[in-house]
């Protein structure tokens, strides 16, 4: 015979508001098994533990059910409540009378106590059939993994290679550095983006328990907290990194132009190239897809001796190189090479990208002297296209009057409903350092609302305003082309009740950060979701903002919504300590509520493997048979195997079959 | 309504025209609409009241606004600048406007009459017919002011003629 006992919590009056609790105390006292039961005005605290505790000590209860708010939150407290007294921790129940009782039924207080009395009812006929459960441990590799080598993959690179974990940072451009490394100055005290990230930078790069994997991608991620494989692809350069010095010569030799992405598009770069002029590691690599094969050196093809002059047939490129890096004769594999790490956590900090101006067909964005926010970001970048002159790259011209736009794709339900939340302040910077530089320049900035929500942040919107910097109220509706390359832009300023027009040079569209569509099978292979947003799902939007429904997996960045640098900062640095706690506990546990195939009663059907959606189950032979075998390590409890089992040869610890049938009959008694 | 051409305005002209004769505030203002919603000229009506006049003195509007009388209506009542968060004090910029609209005669015709009120008497408030009624209970006609004094007149008439007012030629 089980000693249930039974608490009602008021949770002040968010059950006891609705639901008469003292009857259902009393009700919980006529169930069969029940020992004590009791009531508390908020169980979850010190008193109401210490009720629990009481109980157990004087020997009056060995199974708890408690009646209150939520397992979600309140589950690990009570557990915790048993453990302490000695008793196993899984000999708990919890019955949800708030979030599915008081408060969905707030206008029925008699309905509402009635279910709440057949809840307990279910839960203490399942208590009745608890068992003790035992929690598992596994080692954990000291070691992690970082996705994305932009400034929150580098920061949590860094702290947890500082706290002694090796990290393998993986960055799928040649160079880390992300977008922040695009940036010329940085709000709200214009530091120098360059300056303050390349140190940081060369810190990733030169620490000891990093192993920088740039021009990589992650290719799988298998395991578990602890202890997950993980494949990396480094993608061919075909240009020996070992020899490659960084000199650039290759560059100036190769003879193609491609769109420079590091330059977001404004001016071109060659197949041979170093990403940008402080890249890290400053190392060269050949976009094969833009080669050209100079002189027939295609990779792999047998070197070529000239009839005329007696000496080798070299590409520009291979001659060029003072190191000899550049080897065309090689047989290299296009596909690079496969890197593979156990390791105990991963970040995932991939990043964002903008909006491209294709995207709004009412903007004129064929025109180039509309640009992007990023790309005014690098045309007024000392290590840009115009070397830091604002020129419209149409007619090398400085432009006289700019209007910037801002909500350019967000807030908008045509394209994405959230704020990006970086805009108006990237904005202001733009006009505050364009407007120091040329004070002659007239600016207009048209925004439904100016958000600068952060510490010194409206302080430097204000500050643009007595600059003279216009600002005006409005979404803008359209561009028209003028001759001359000049832009109309349809306006309404709501202060002034008025249409305005505004016959401008440049026009810069603050467009909106979105997460790359790239990113999506990345996501799919950790089992990773995303929000409604479209950005990596954070575990708790407040209590657990680094972590994943995936245990050992965080997010840093704008992976995970529109940031700034110092949220960004911030976060990485969250998402590393997050990282770190299972590395430096040296063991994981397992949650034993977990699946387990009672073999001789398994029928070899294998209907259970493609539905479980952790890839826990596999086929084996048993005595020269078939049948289903699961990894424990990999179970995460769902219980879609145990619903599929047509014999019934799969237990979910903690959620039996004898145990769910005698919920049913409580409830329908 | 067509719509208004920005970039034709010379807003920086405007804004420094009005700093000049004492509404420095004005590029401090952020439209925030407060000094409306305590504002007698807003209430009363007047379609130019503090913050729109600010927001267009700001776009660089002058020709289009110079000959409203809405300025004129102000009280002088100084809420505006009570409540203002952003210390952009619109009781000053309205009367910066005020300064300017007098310099180019842009006086509003209800303004004249306490004008020329306050040059004869030395009162922008004095009606004739006060003499009757101060008689009735017992006053002097005169009031001990500037009214019944040629001294204080004159002096009042001479500050006048010999500031700003006096070089528009009005008295």
């Amino acid at each position: 015979m089980a000693k249930v006992g039974v608490y009602v919590c008021h949770c002040g009056s968010n059950i006891a508001g609705v639901v008469d609790v003292q009857a259902v105390e009393e009700f919980a006292r006529t169930l069969p098994e029940v020992t004590v039961a009791r009531r508390n005005l908020f169980m979850c605290s010190d008193p109401g533990q210490e009720i629990i505790r009481q109980d157990i000590r004087d020997g009056l209860v060995d199974k708890v059910v408690v009646a209150a708010c939520t397992p979600r939150t309140h589950e690990p407290i009570f557990r915790r409540v048993l453990e302490v007294e000695g008793l196993n921790k899984y000999l708990f129940e919890m019955a949800n009378i708030r979030d599915q009782d008081s408060w969905v039924h707030a206008h029925d207080k008699k309905g509402a106590t009635q279910k709440a009395k057949q809840i307990v009812a279910s839960a203490v006929a399942k208590a009745r059939n608890l068992a003790p459960l035992e929690d598992k441990y596994v080692d954990v590799e000291k070691a992690a993994l970082v996705i994305g080598g932009g400034v929150a993959g580098i920061f949590s690179a860094l702290d947890l290679a500082n706290m002694g974990n090796k990290v393998y940072l993986v960055e799928k451009e040649p160079s880390i550095g992300g977008v922040m490394a695009q940036l010329d100055k940085t709000f709200p005290t214009n530091d120098c983006s360059a300056c303050i990230l390349t140190p940081v930078m060369v810190d990733a790069g030169n620490h000891p328990n990093i192993e920088l994997l740039t021009y990589a991608e992650v290719e799988s991620v298998d395991g578990y907290i602890g202890n997950f494989d993980v494949k990396i692809r480094k993608k061919q350069s075909y240009i020996d990194w070992n020899k490659c010095t960084g000199c650039g010569a290759c560059a100036e030799a190769c003879p193609v132009r491609v769109p420079n992405e590091y330059n977001a598009g404004l001016d071109n770069r060659p197949a041979a190239y170093i990403h940008f002029p402080q890249a890290v590691p400053k190392k060269a690599v050949i976009d094969i897809d833009a080669c050209l094969n100079c002189a027939g050196r295609k990779i792999g093809r047998e070197l070529k001796i000239s009839k005329k002059t007696g000496k080798p047939l070299l590409a520009p490129c291979e001659r060029a190189c003072p190191a000899g890096a550049i080897d065309r004769s090689l047989n290299l594999d296009p596909k690079g090479e496969l890197v593979e790490a156990r390791v105990g956590a991963i970040v995932v900090a991939t990043g964002f990208k903008v909006m491209e101006k294709e995207c709004f067909k009412n903007l004129a964005p064929d025109s180039p002297n509309v640009m992007t926010a990023l790309q005014l970001e690098r045309l007024i970048s000392a290590t840009g296209p115009t070397e830091g002159k604002l020129l419209r790259l149409t007619d090398m011209r400085k432009p006289k009057t700019i209007s910037f736009l801002s909500c350019v794709g967000s807030r908008d339900e045509n394209h994405h409903t959230y704020c990006s939340r970086v805009c108006c302040m990237y904005m202001i910077k733009q006009a505050k350092l364009l407007k120091e530089k040329y004070q002659d320049l007239e600016i207009y900035m048209h925004f439904m609302d100016v958000r600068t929500p952060g510490k010194d942040f409206d302080e430097y919107y204000t500050s643009a305003l007595a600059m003279g910097i216009h600002i005006i109220r409005g979404r803008v509706g359209g561009i028209d082309k003028l001759p001359g390359d000049r832009l109309r832009v349809q306006g309404y300023d709501a202060d002034l009740s008025s249409n305005i027009e505004i016959d401008a040079d440049m026009v810069i569209l603050a467009s909106a950060i979105e997460l790359p569509e790239t990113i999506k099978p990345l996501a799919q292979k950790m089992s990773l979701t995303l929000d409604g947003s479209g950005f990596f799902k954070e575990l708790h939007p407040k209590l657990k903002p680094v972590e994943t429904a995936v245990e050992g997996i965080f997010l840093a960045g704008c992976c995970q919504g529109p940031k700034d640098i110092p949220d960004t900062v911030a976060q990485a640095k969250g998402a590393a300590a997050a990282a770190a706690v299972p590395l430096s506990q040296g063991r994981v546990k397992i949650e034993p509520i977990i699946s387990e195939i009672i073999t001789d009663r398994c029928s070899g059907c294998g209907i259970c493997v493609p539905l479980c959606p952790y890839g826990a189950i596999s086929m084996d032979s048993v005595h020269e048979k078939p049948r289903a075998v699961i990894d424990i390590t990999q179970c995460k409890g769902c219980g879609v195997c145990t619903t599929a089992c047509s014999s019934s040869a799969i237990q979910l610890h903690g959620y039996t079959e004898d145990q769910i049938m005698s919920q049913i009959q409580a409830l329908t008694a | 309504m067509t719509a208004i051409n920005l970039t034709d305005m010379d807003s920086g002209q405007v804004i420094n025209e009005i700093v000049k004769n004492g509404g420095e505030g004005i590029t401090r203002c952020i439209q925030c609409n407060a000094c409306a919603s305590v504002c007698p000229v807003a209430q009363a009506g007047f379609p130019l009241y503090g913050r729109l006049l600010i927001k267009k003195l700001q776009t660089g509007h002058f020709e289009e606004i110079i000959e409203d009388p809405s300025s004129w209506a102000c009280q002088a009542c100084n809420r505006c600048t009570e409540i203002c968060p952003r210390d952009a004090r619109p009781f000053e910029i309205v009367f910066a406007f005020r300064r300017i609209q007098a310099q180019e005669l842009a006086i509003s015709a209800s303004a004249f009459t306490p004008l020329m009120n306050l040059y004869e008497t030395g009162h922008a408030v004095y009606s004739e017919s006060s003499k009757e009624l101060r008689a009735k209970v017992g006053l002097p006609q005169e009031p001990p002011t500037s009214v019944g004094s040629e001294k204080a007149k004159e002096e009042i008439r001479t500050l006048l003629d010999n500031g700003p007012m006096g070089d528009l030629g009005i008295f």
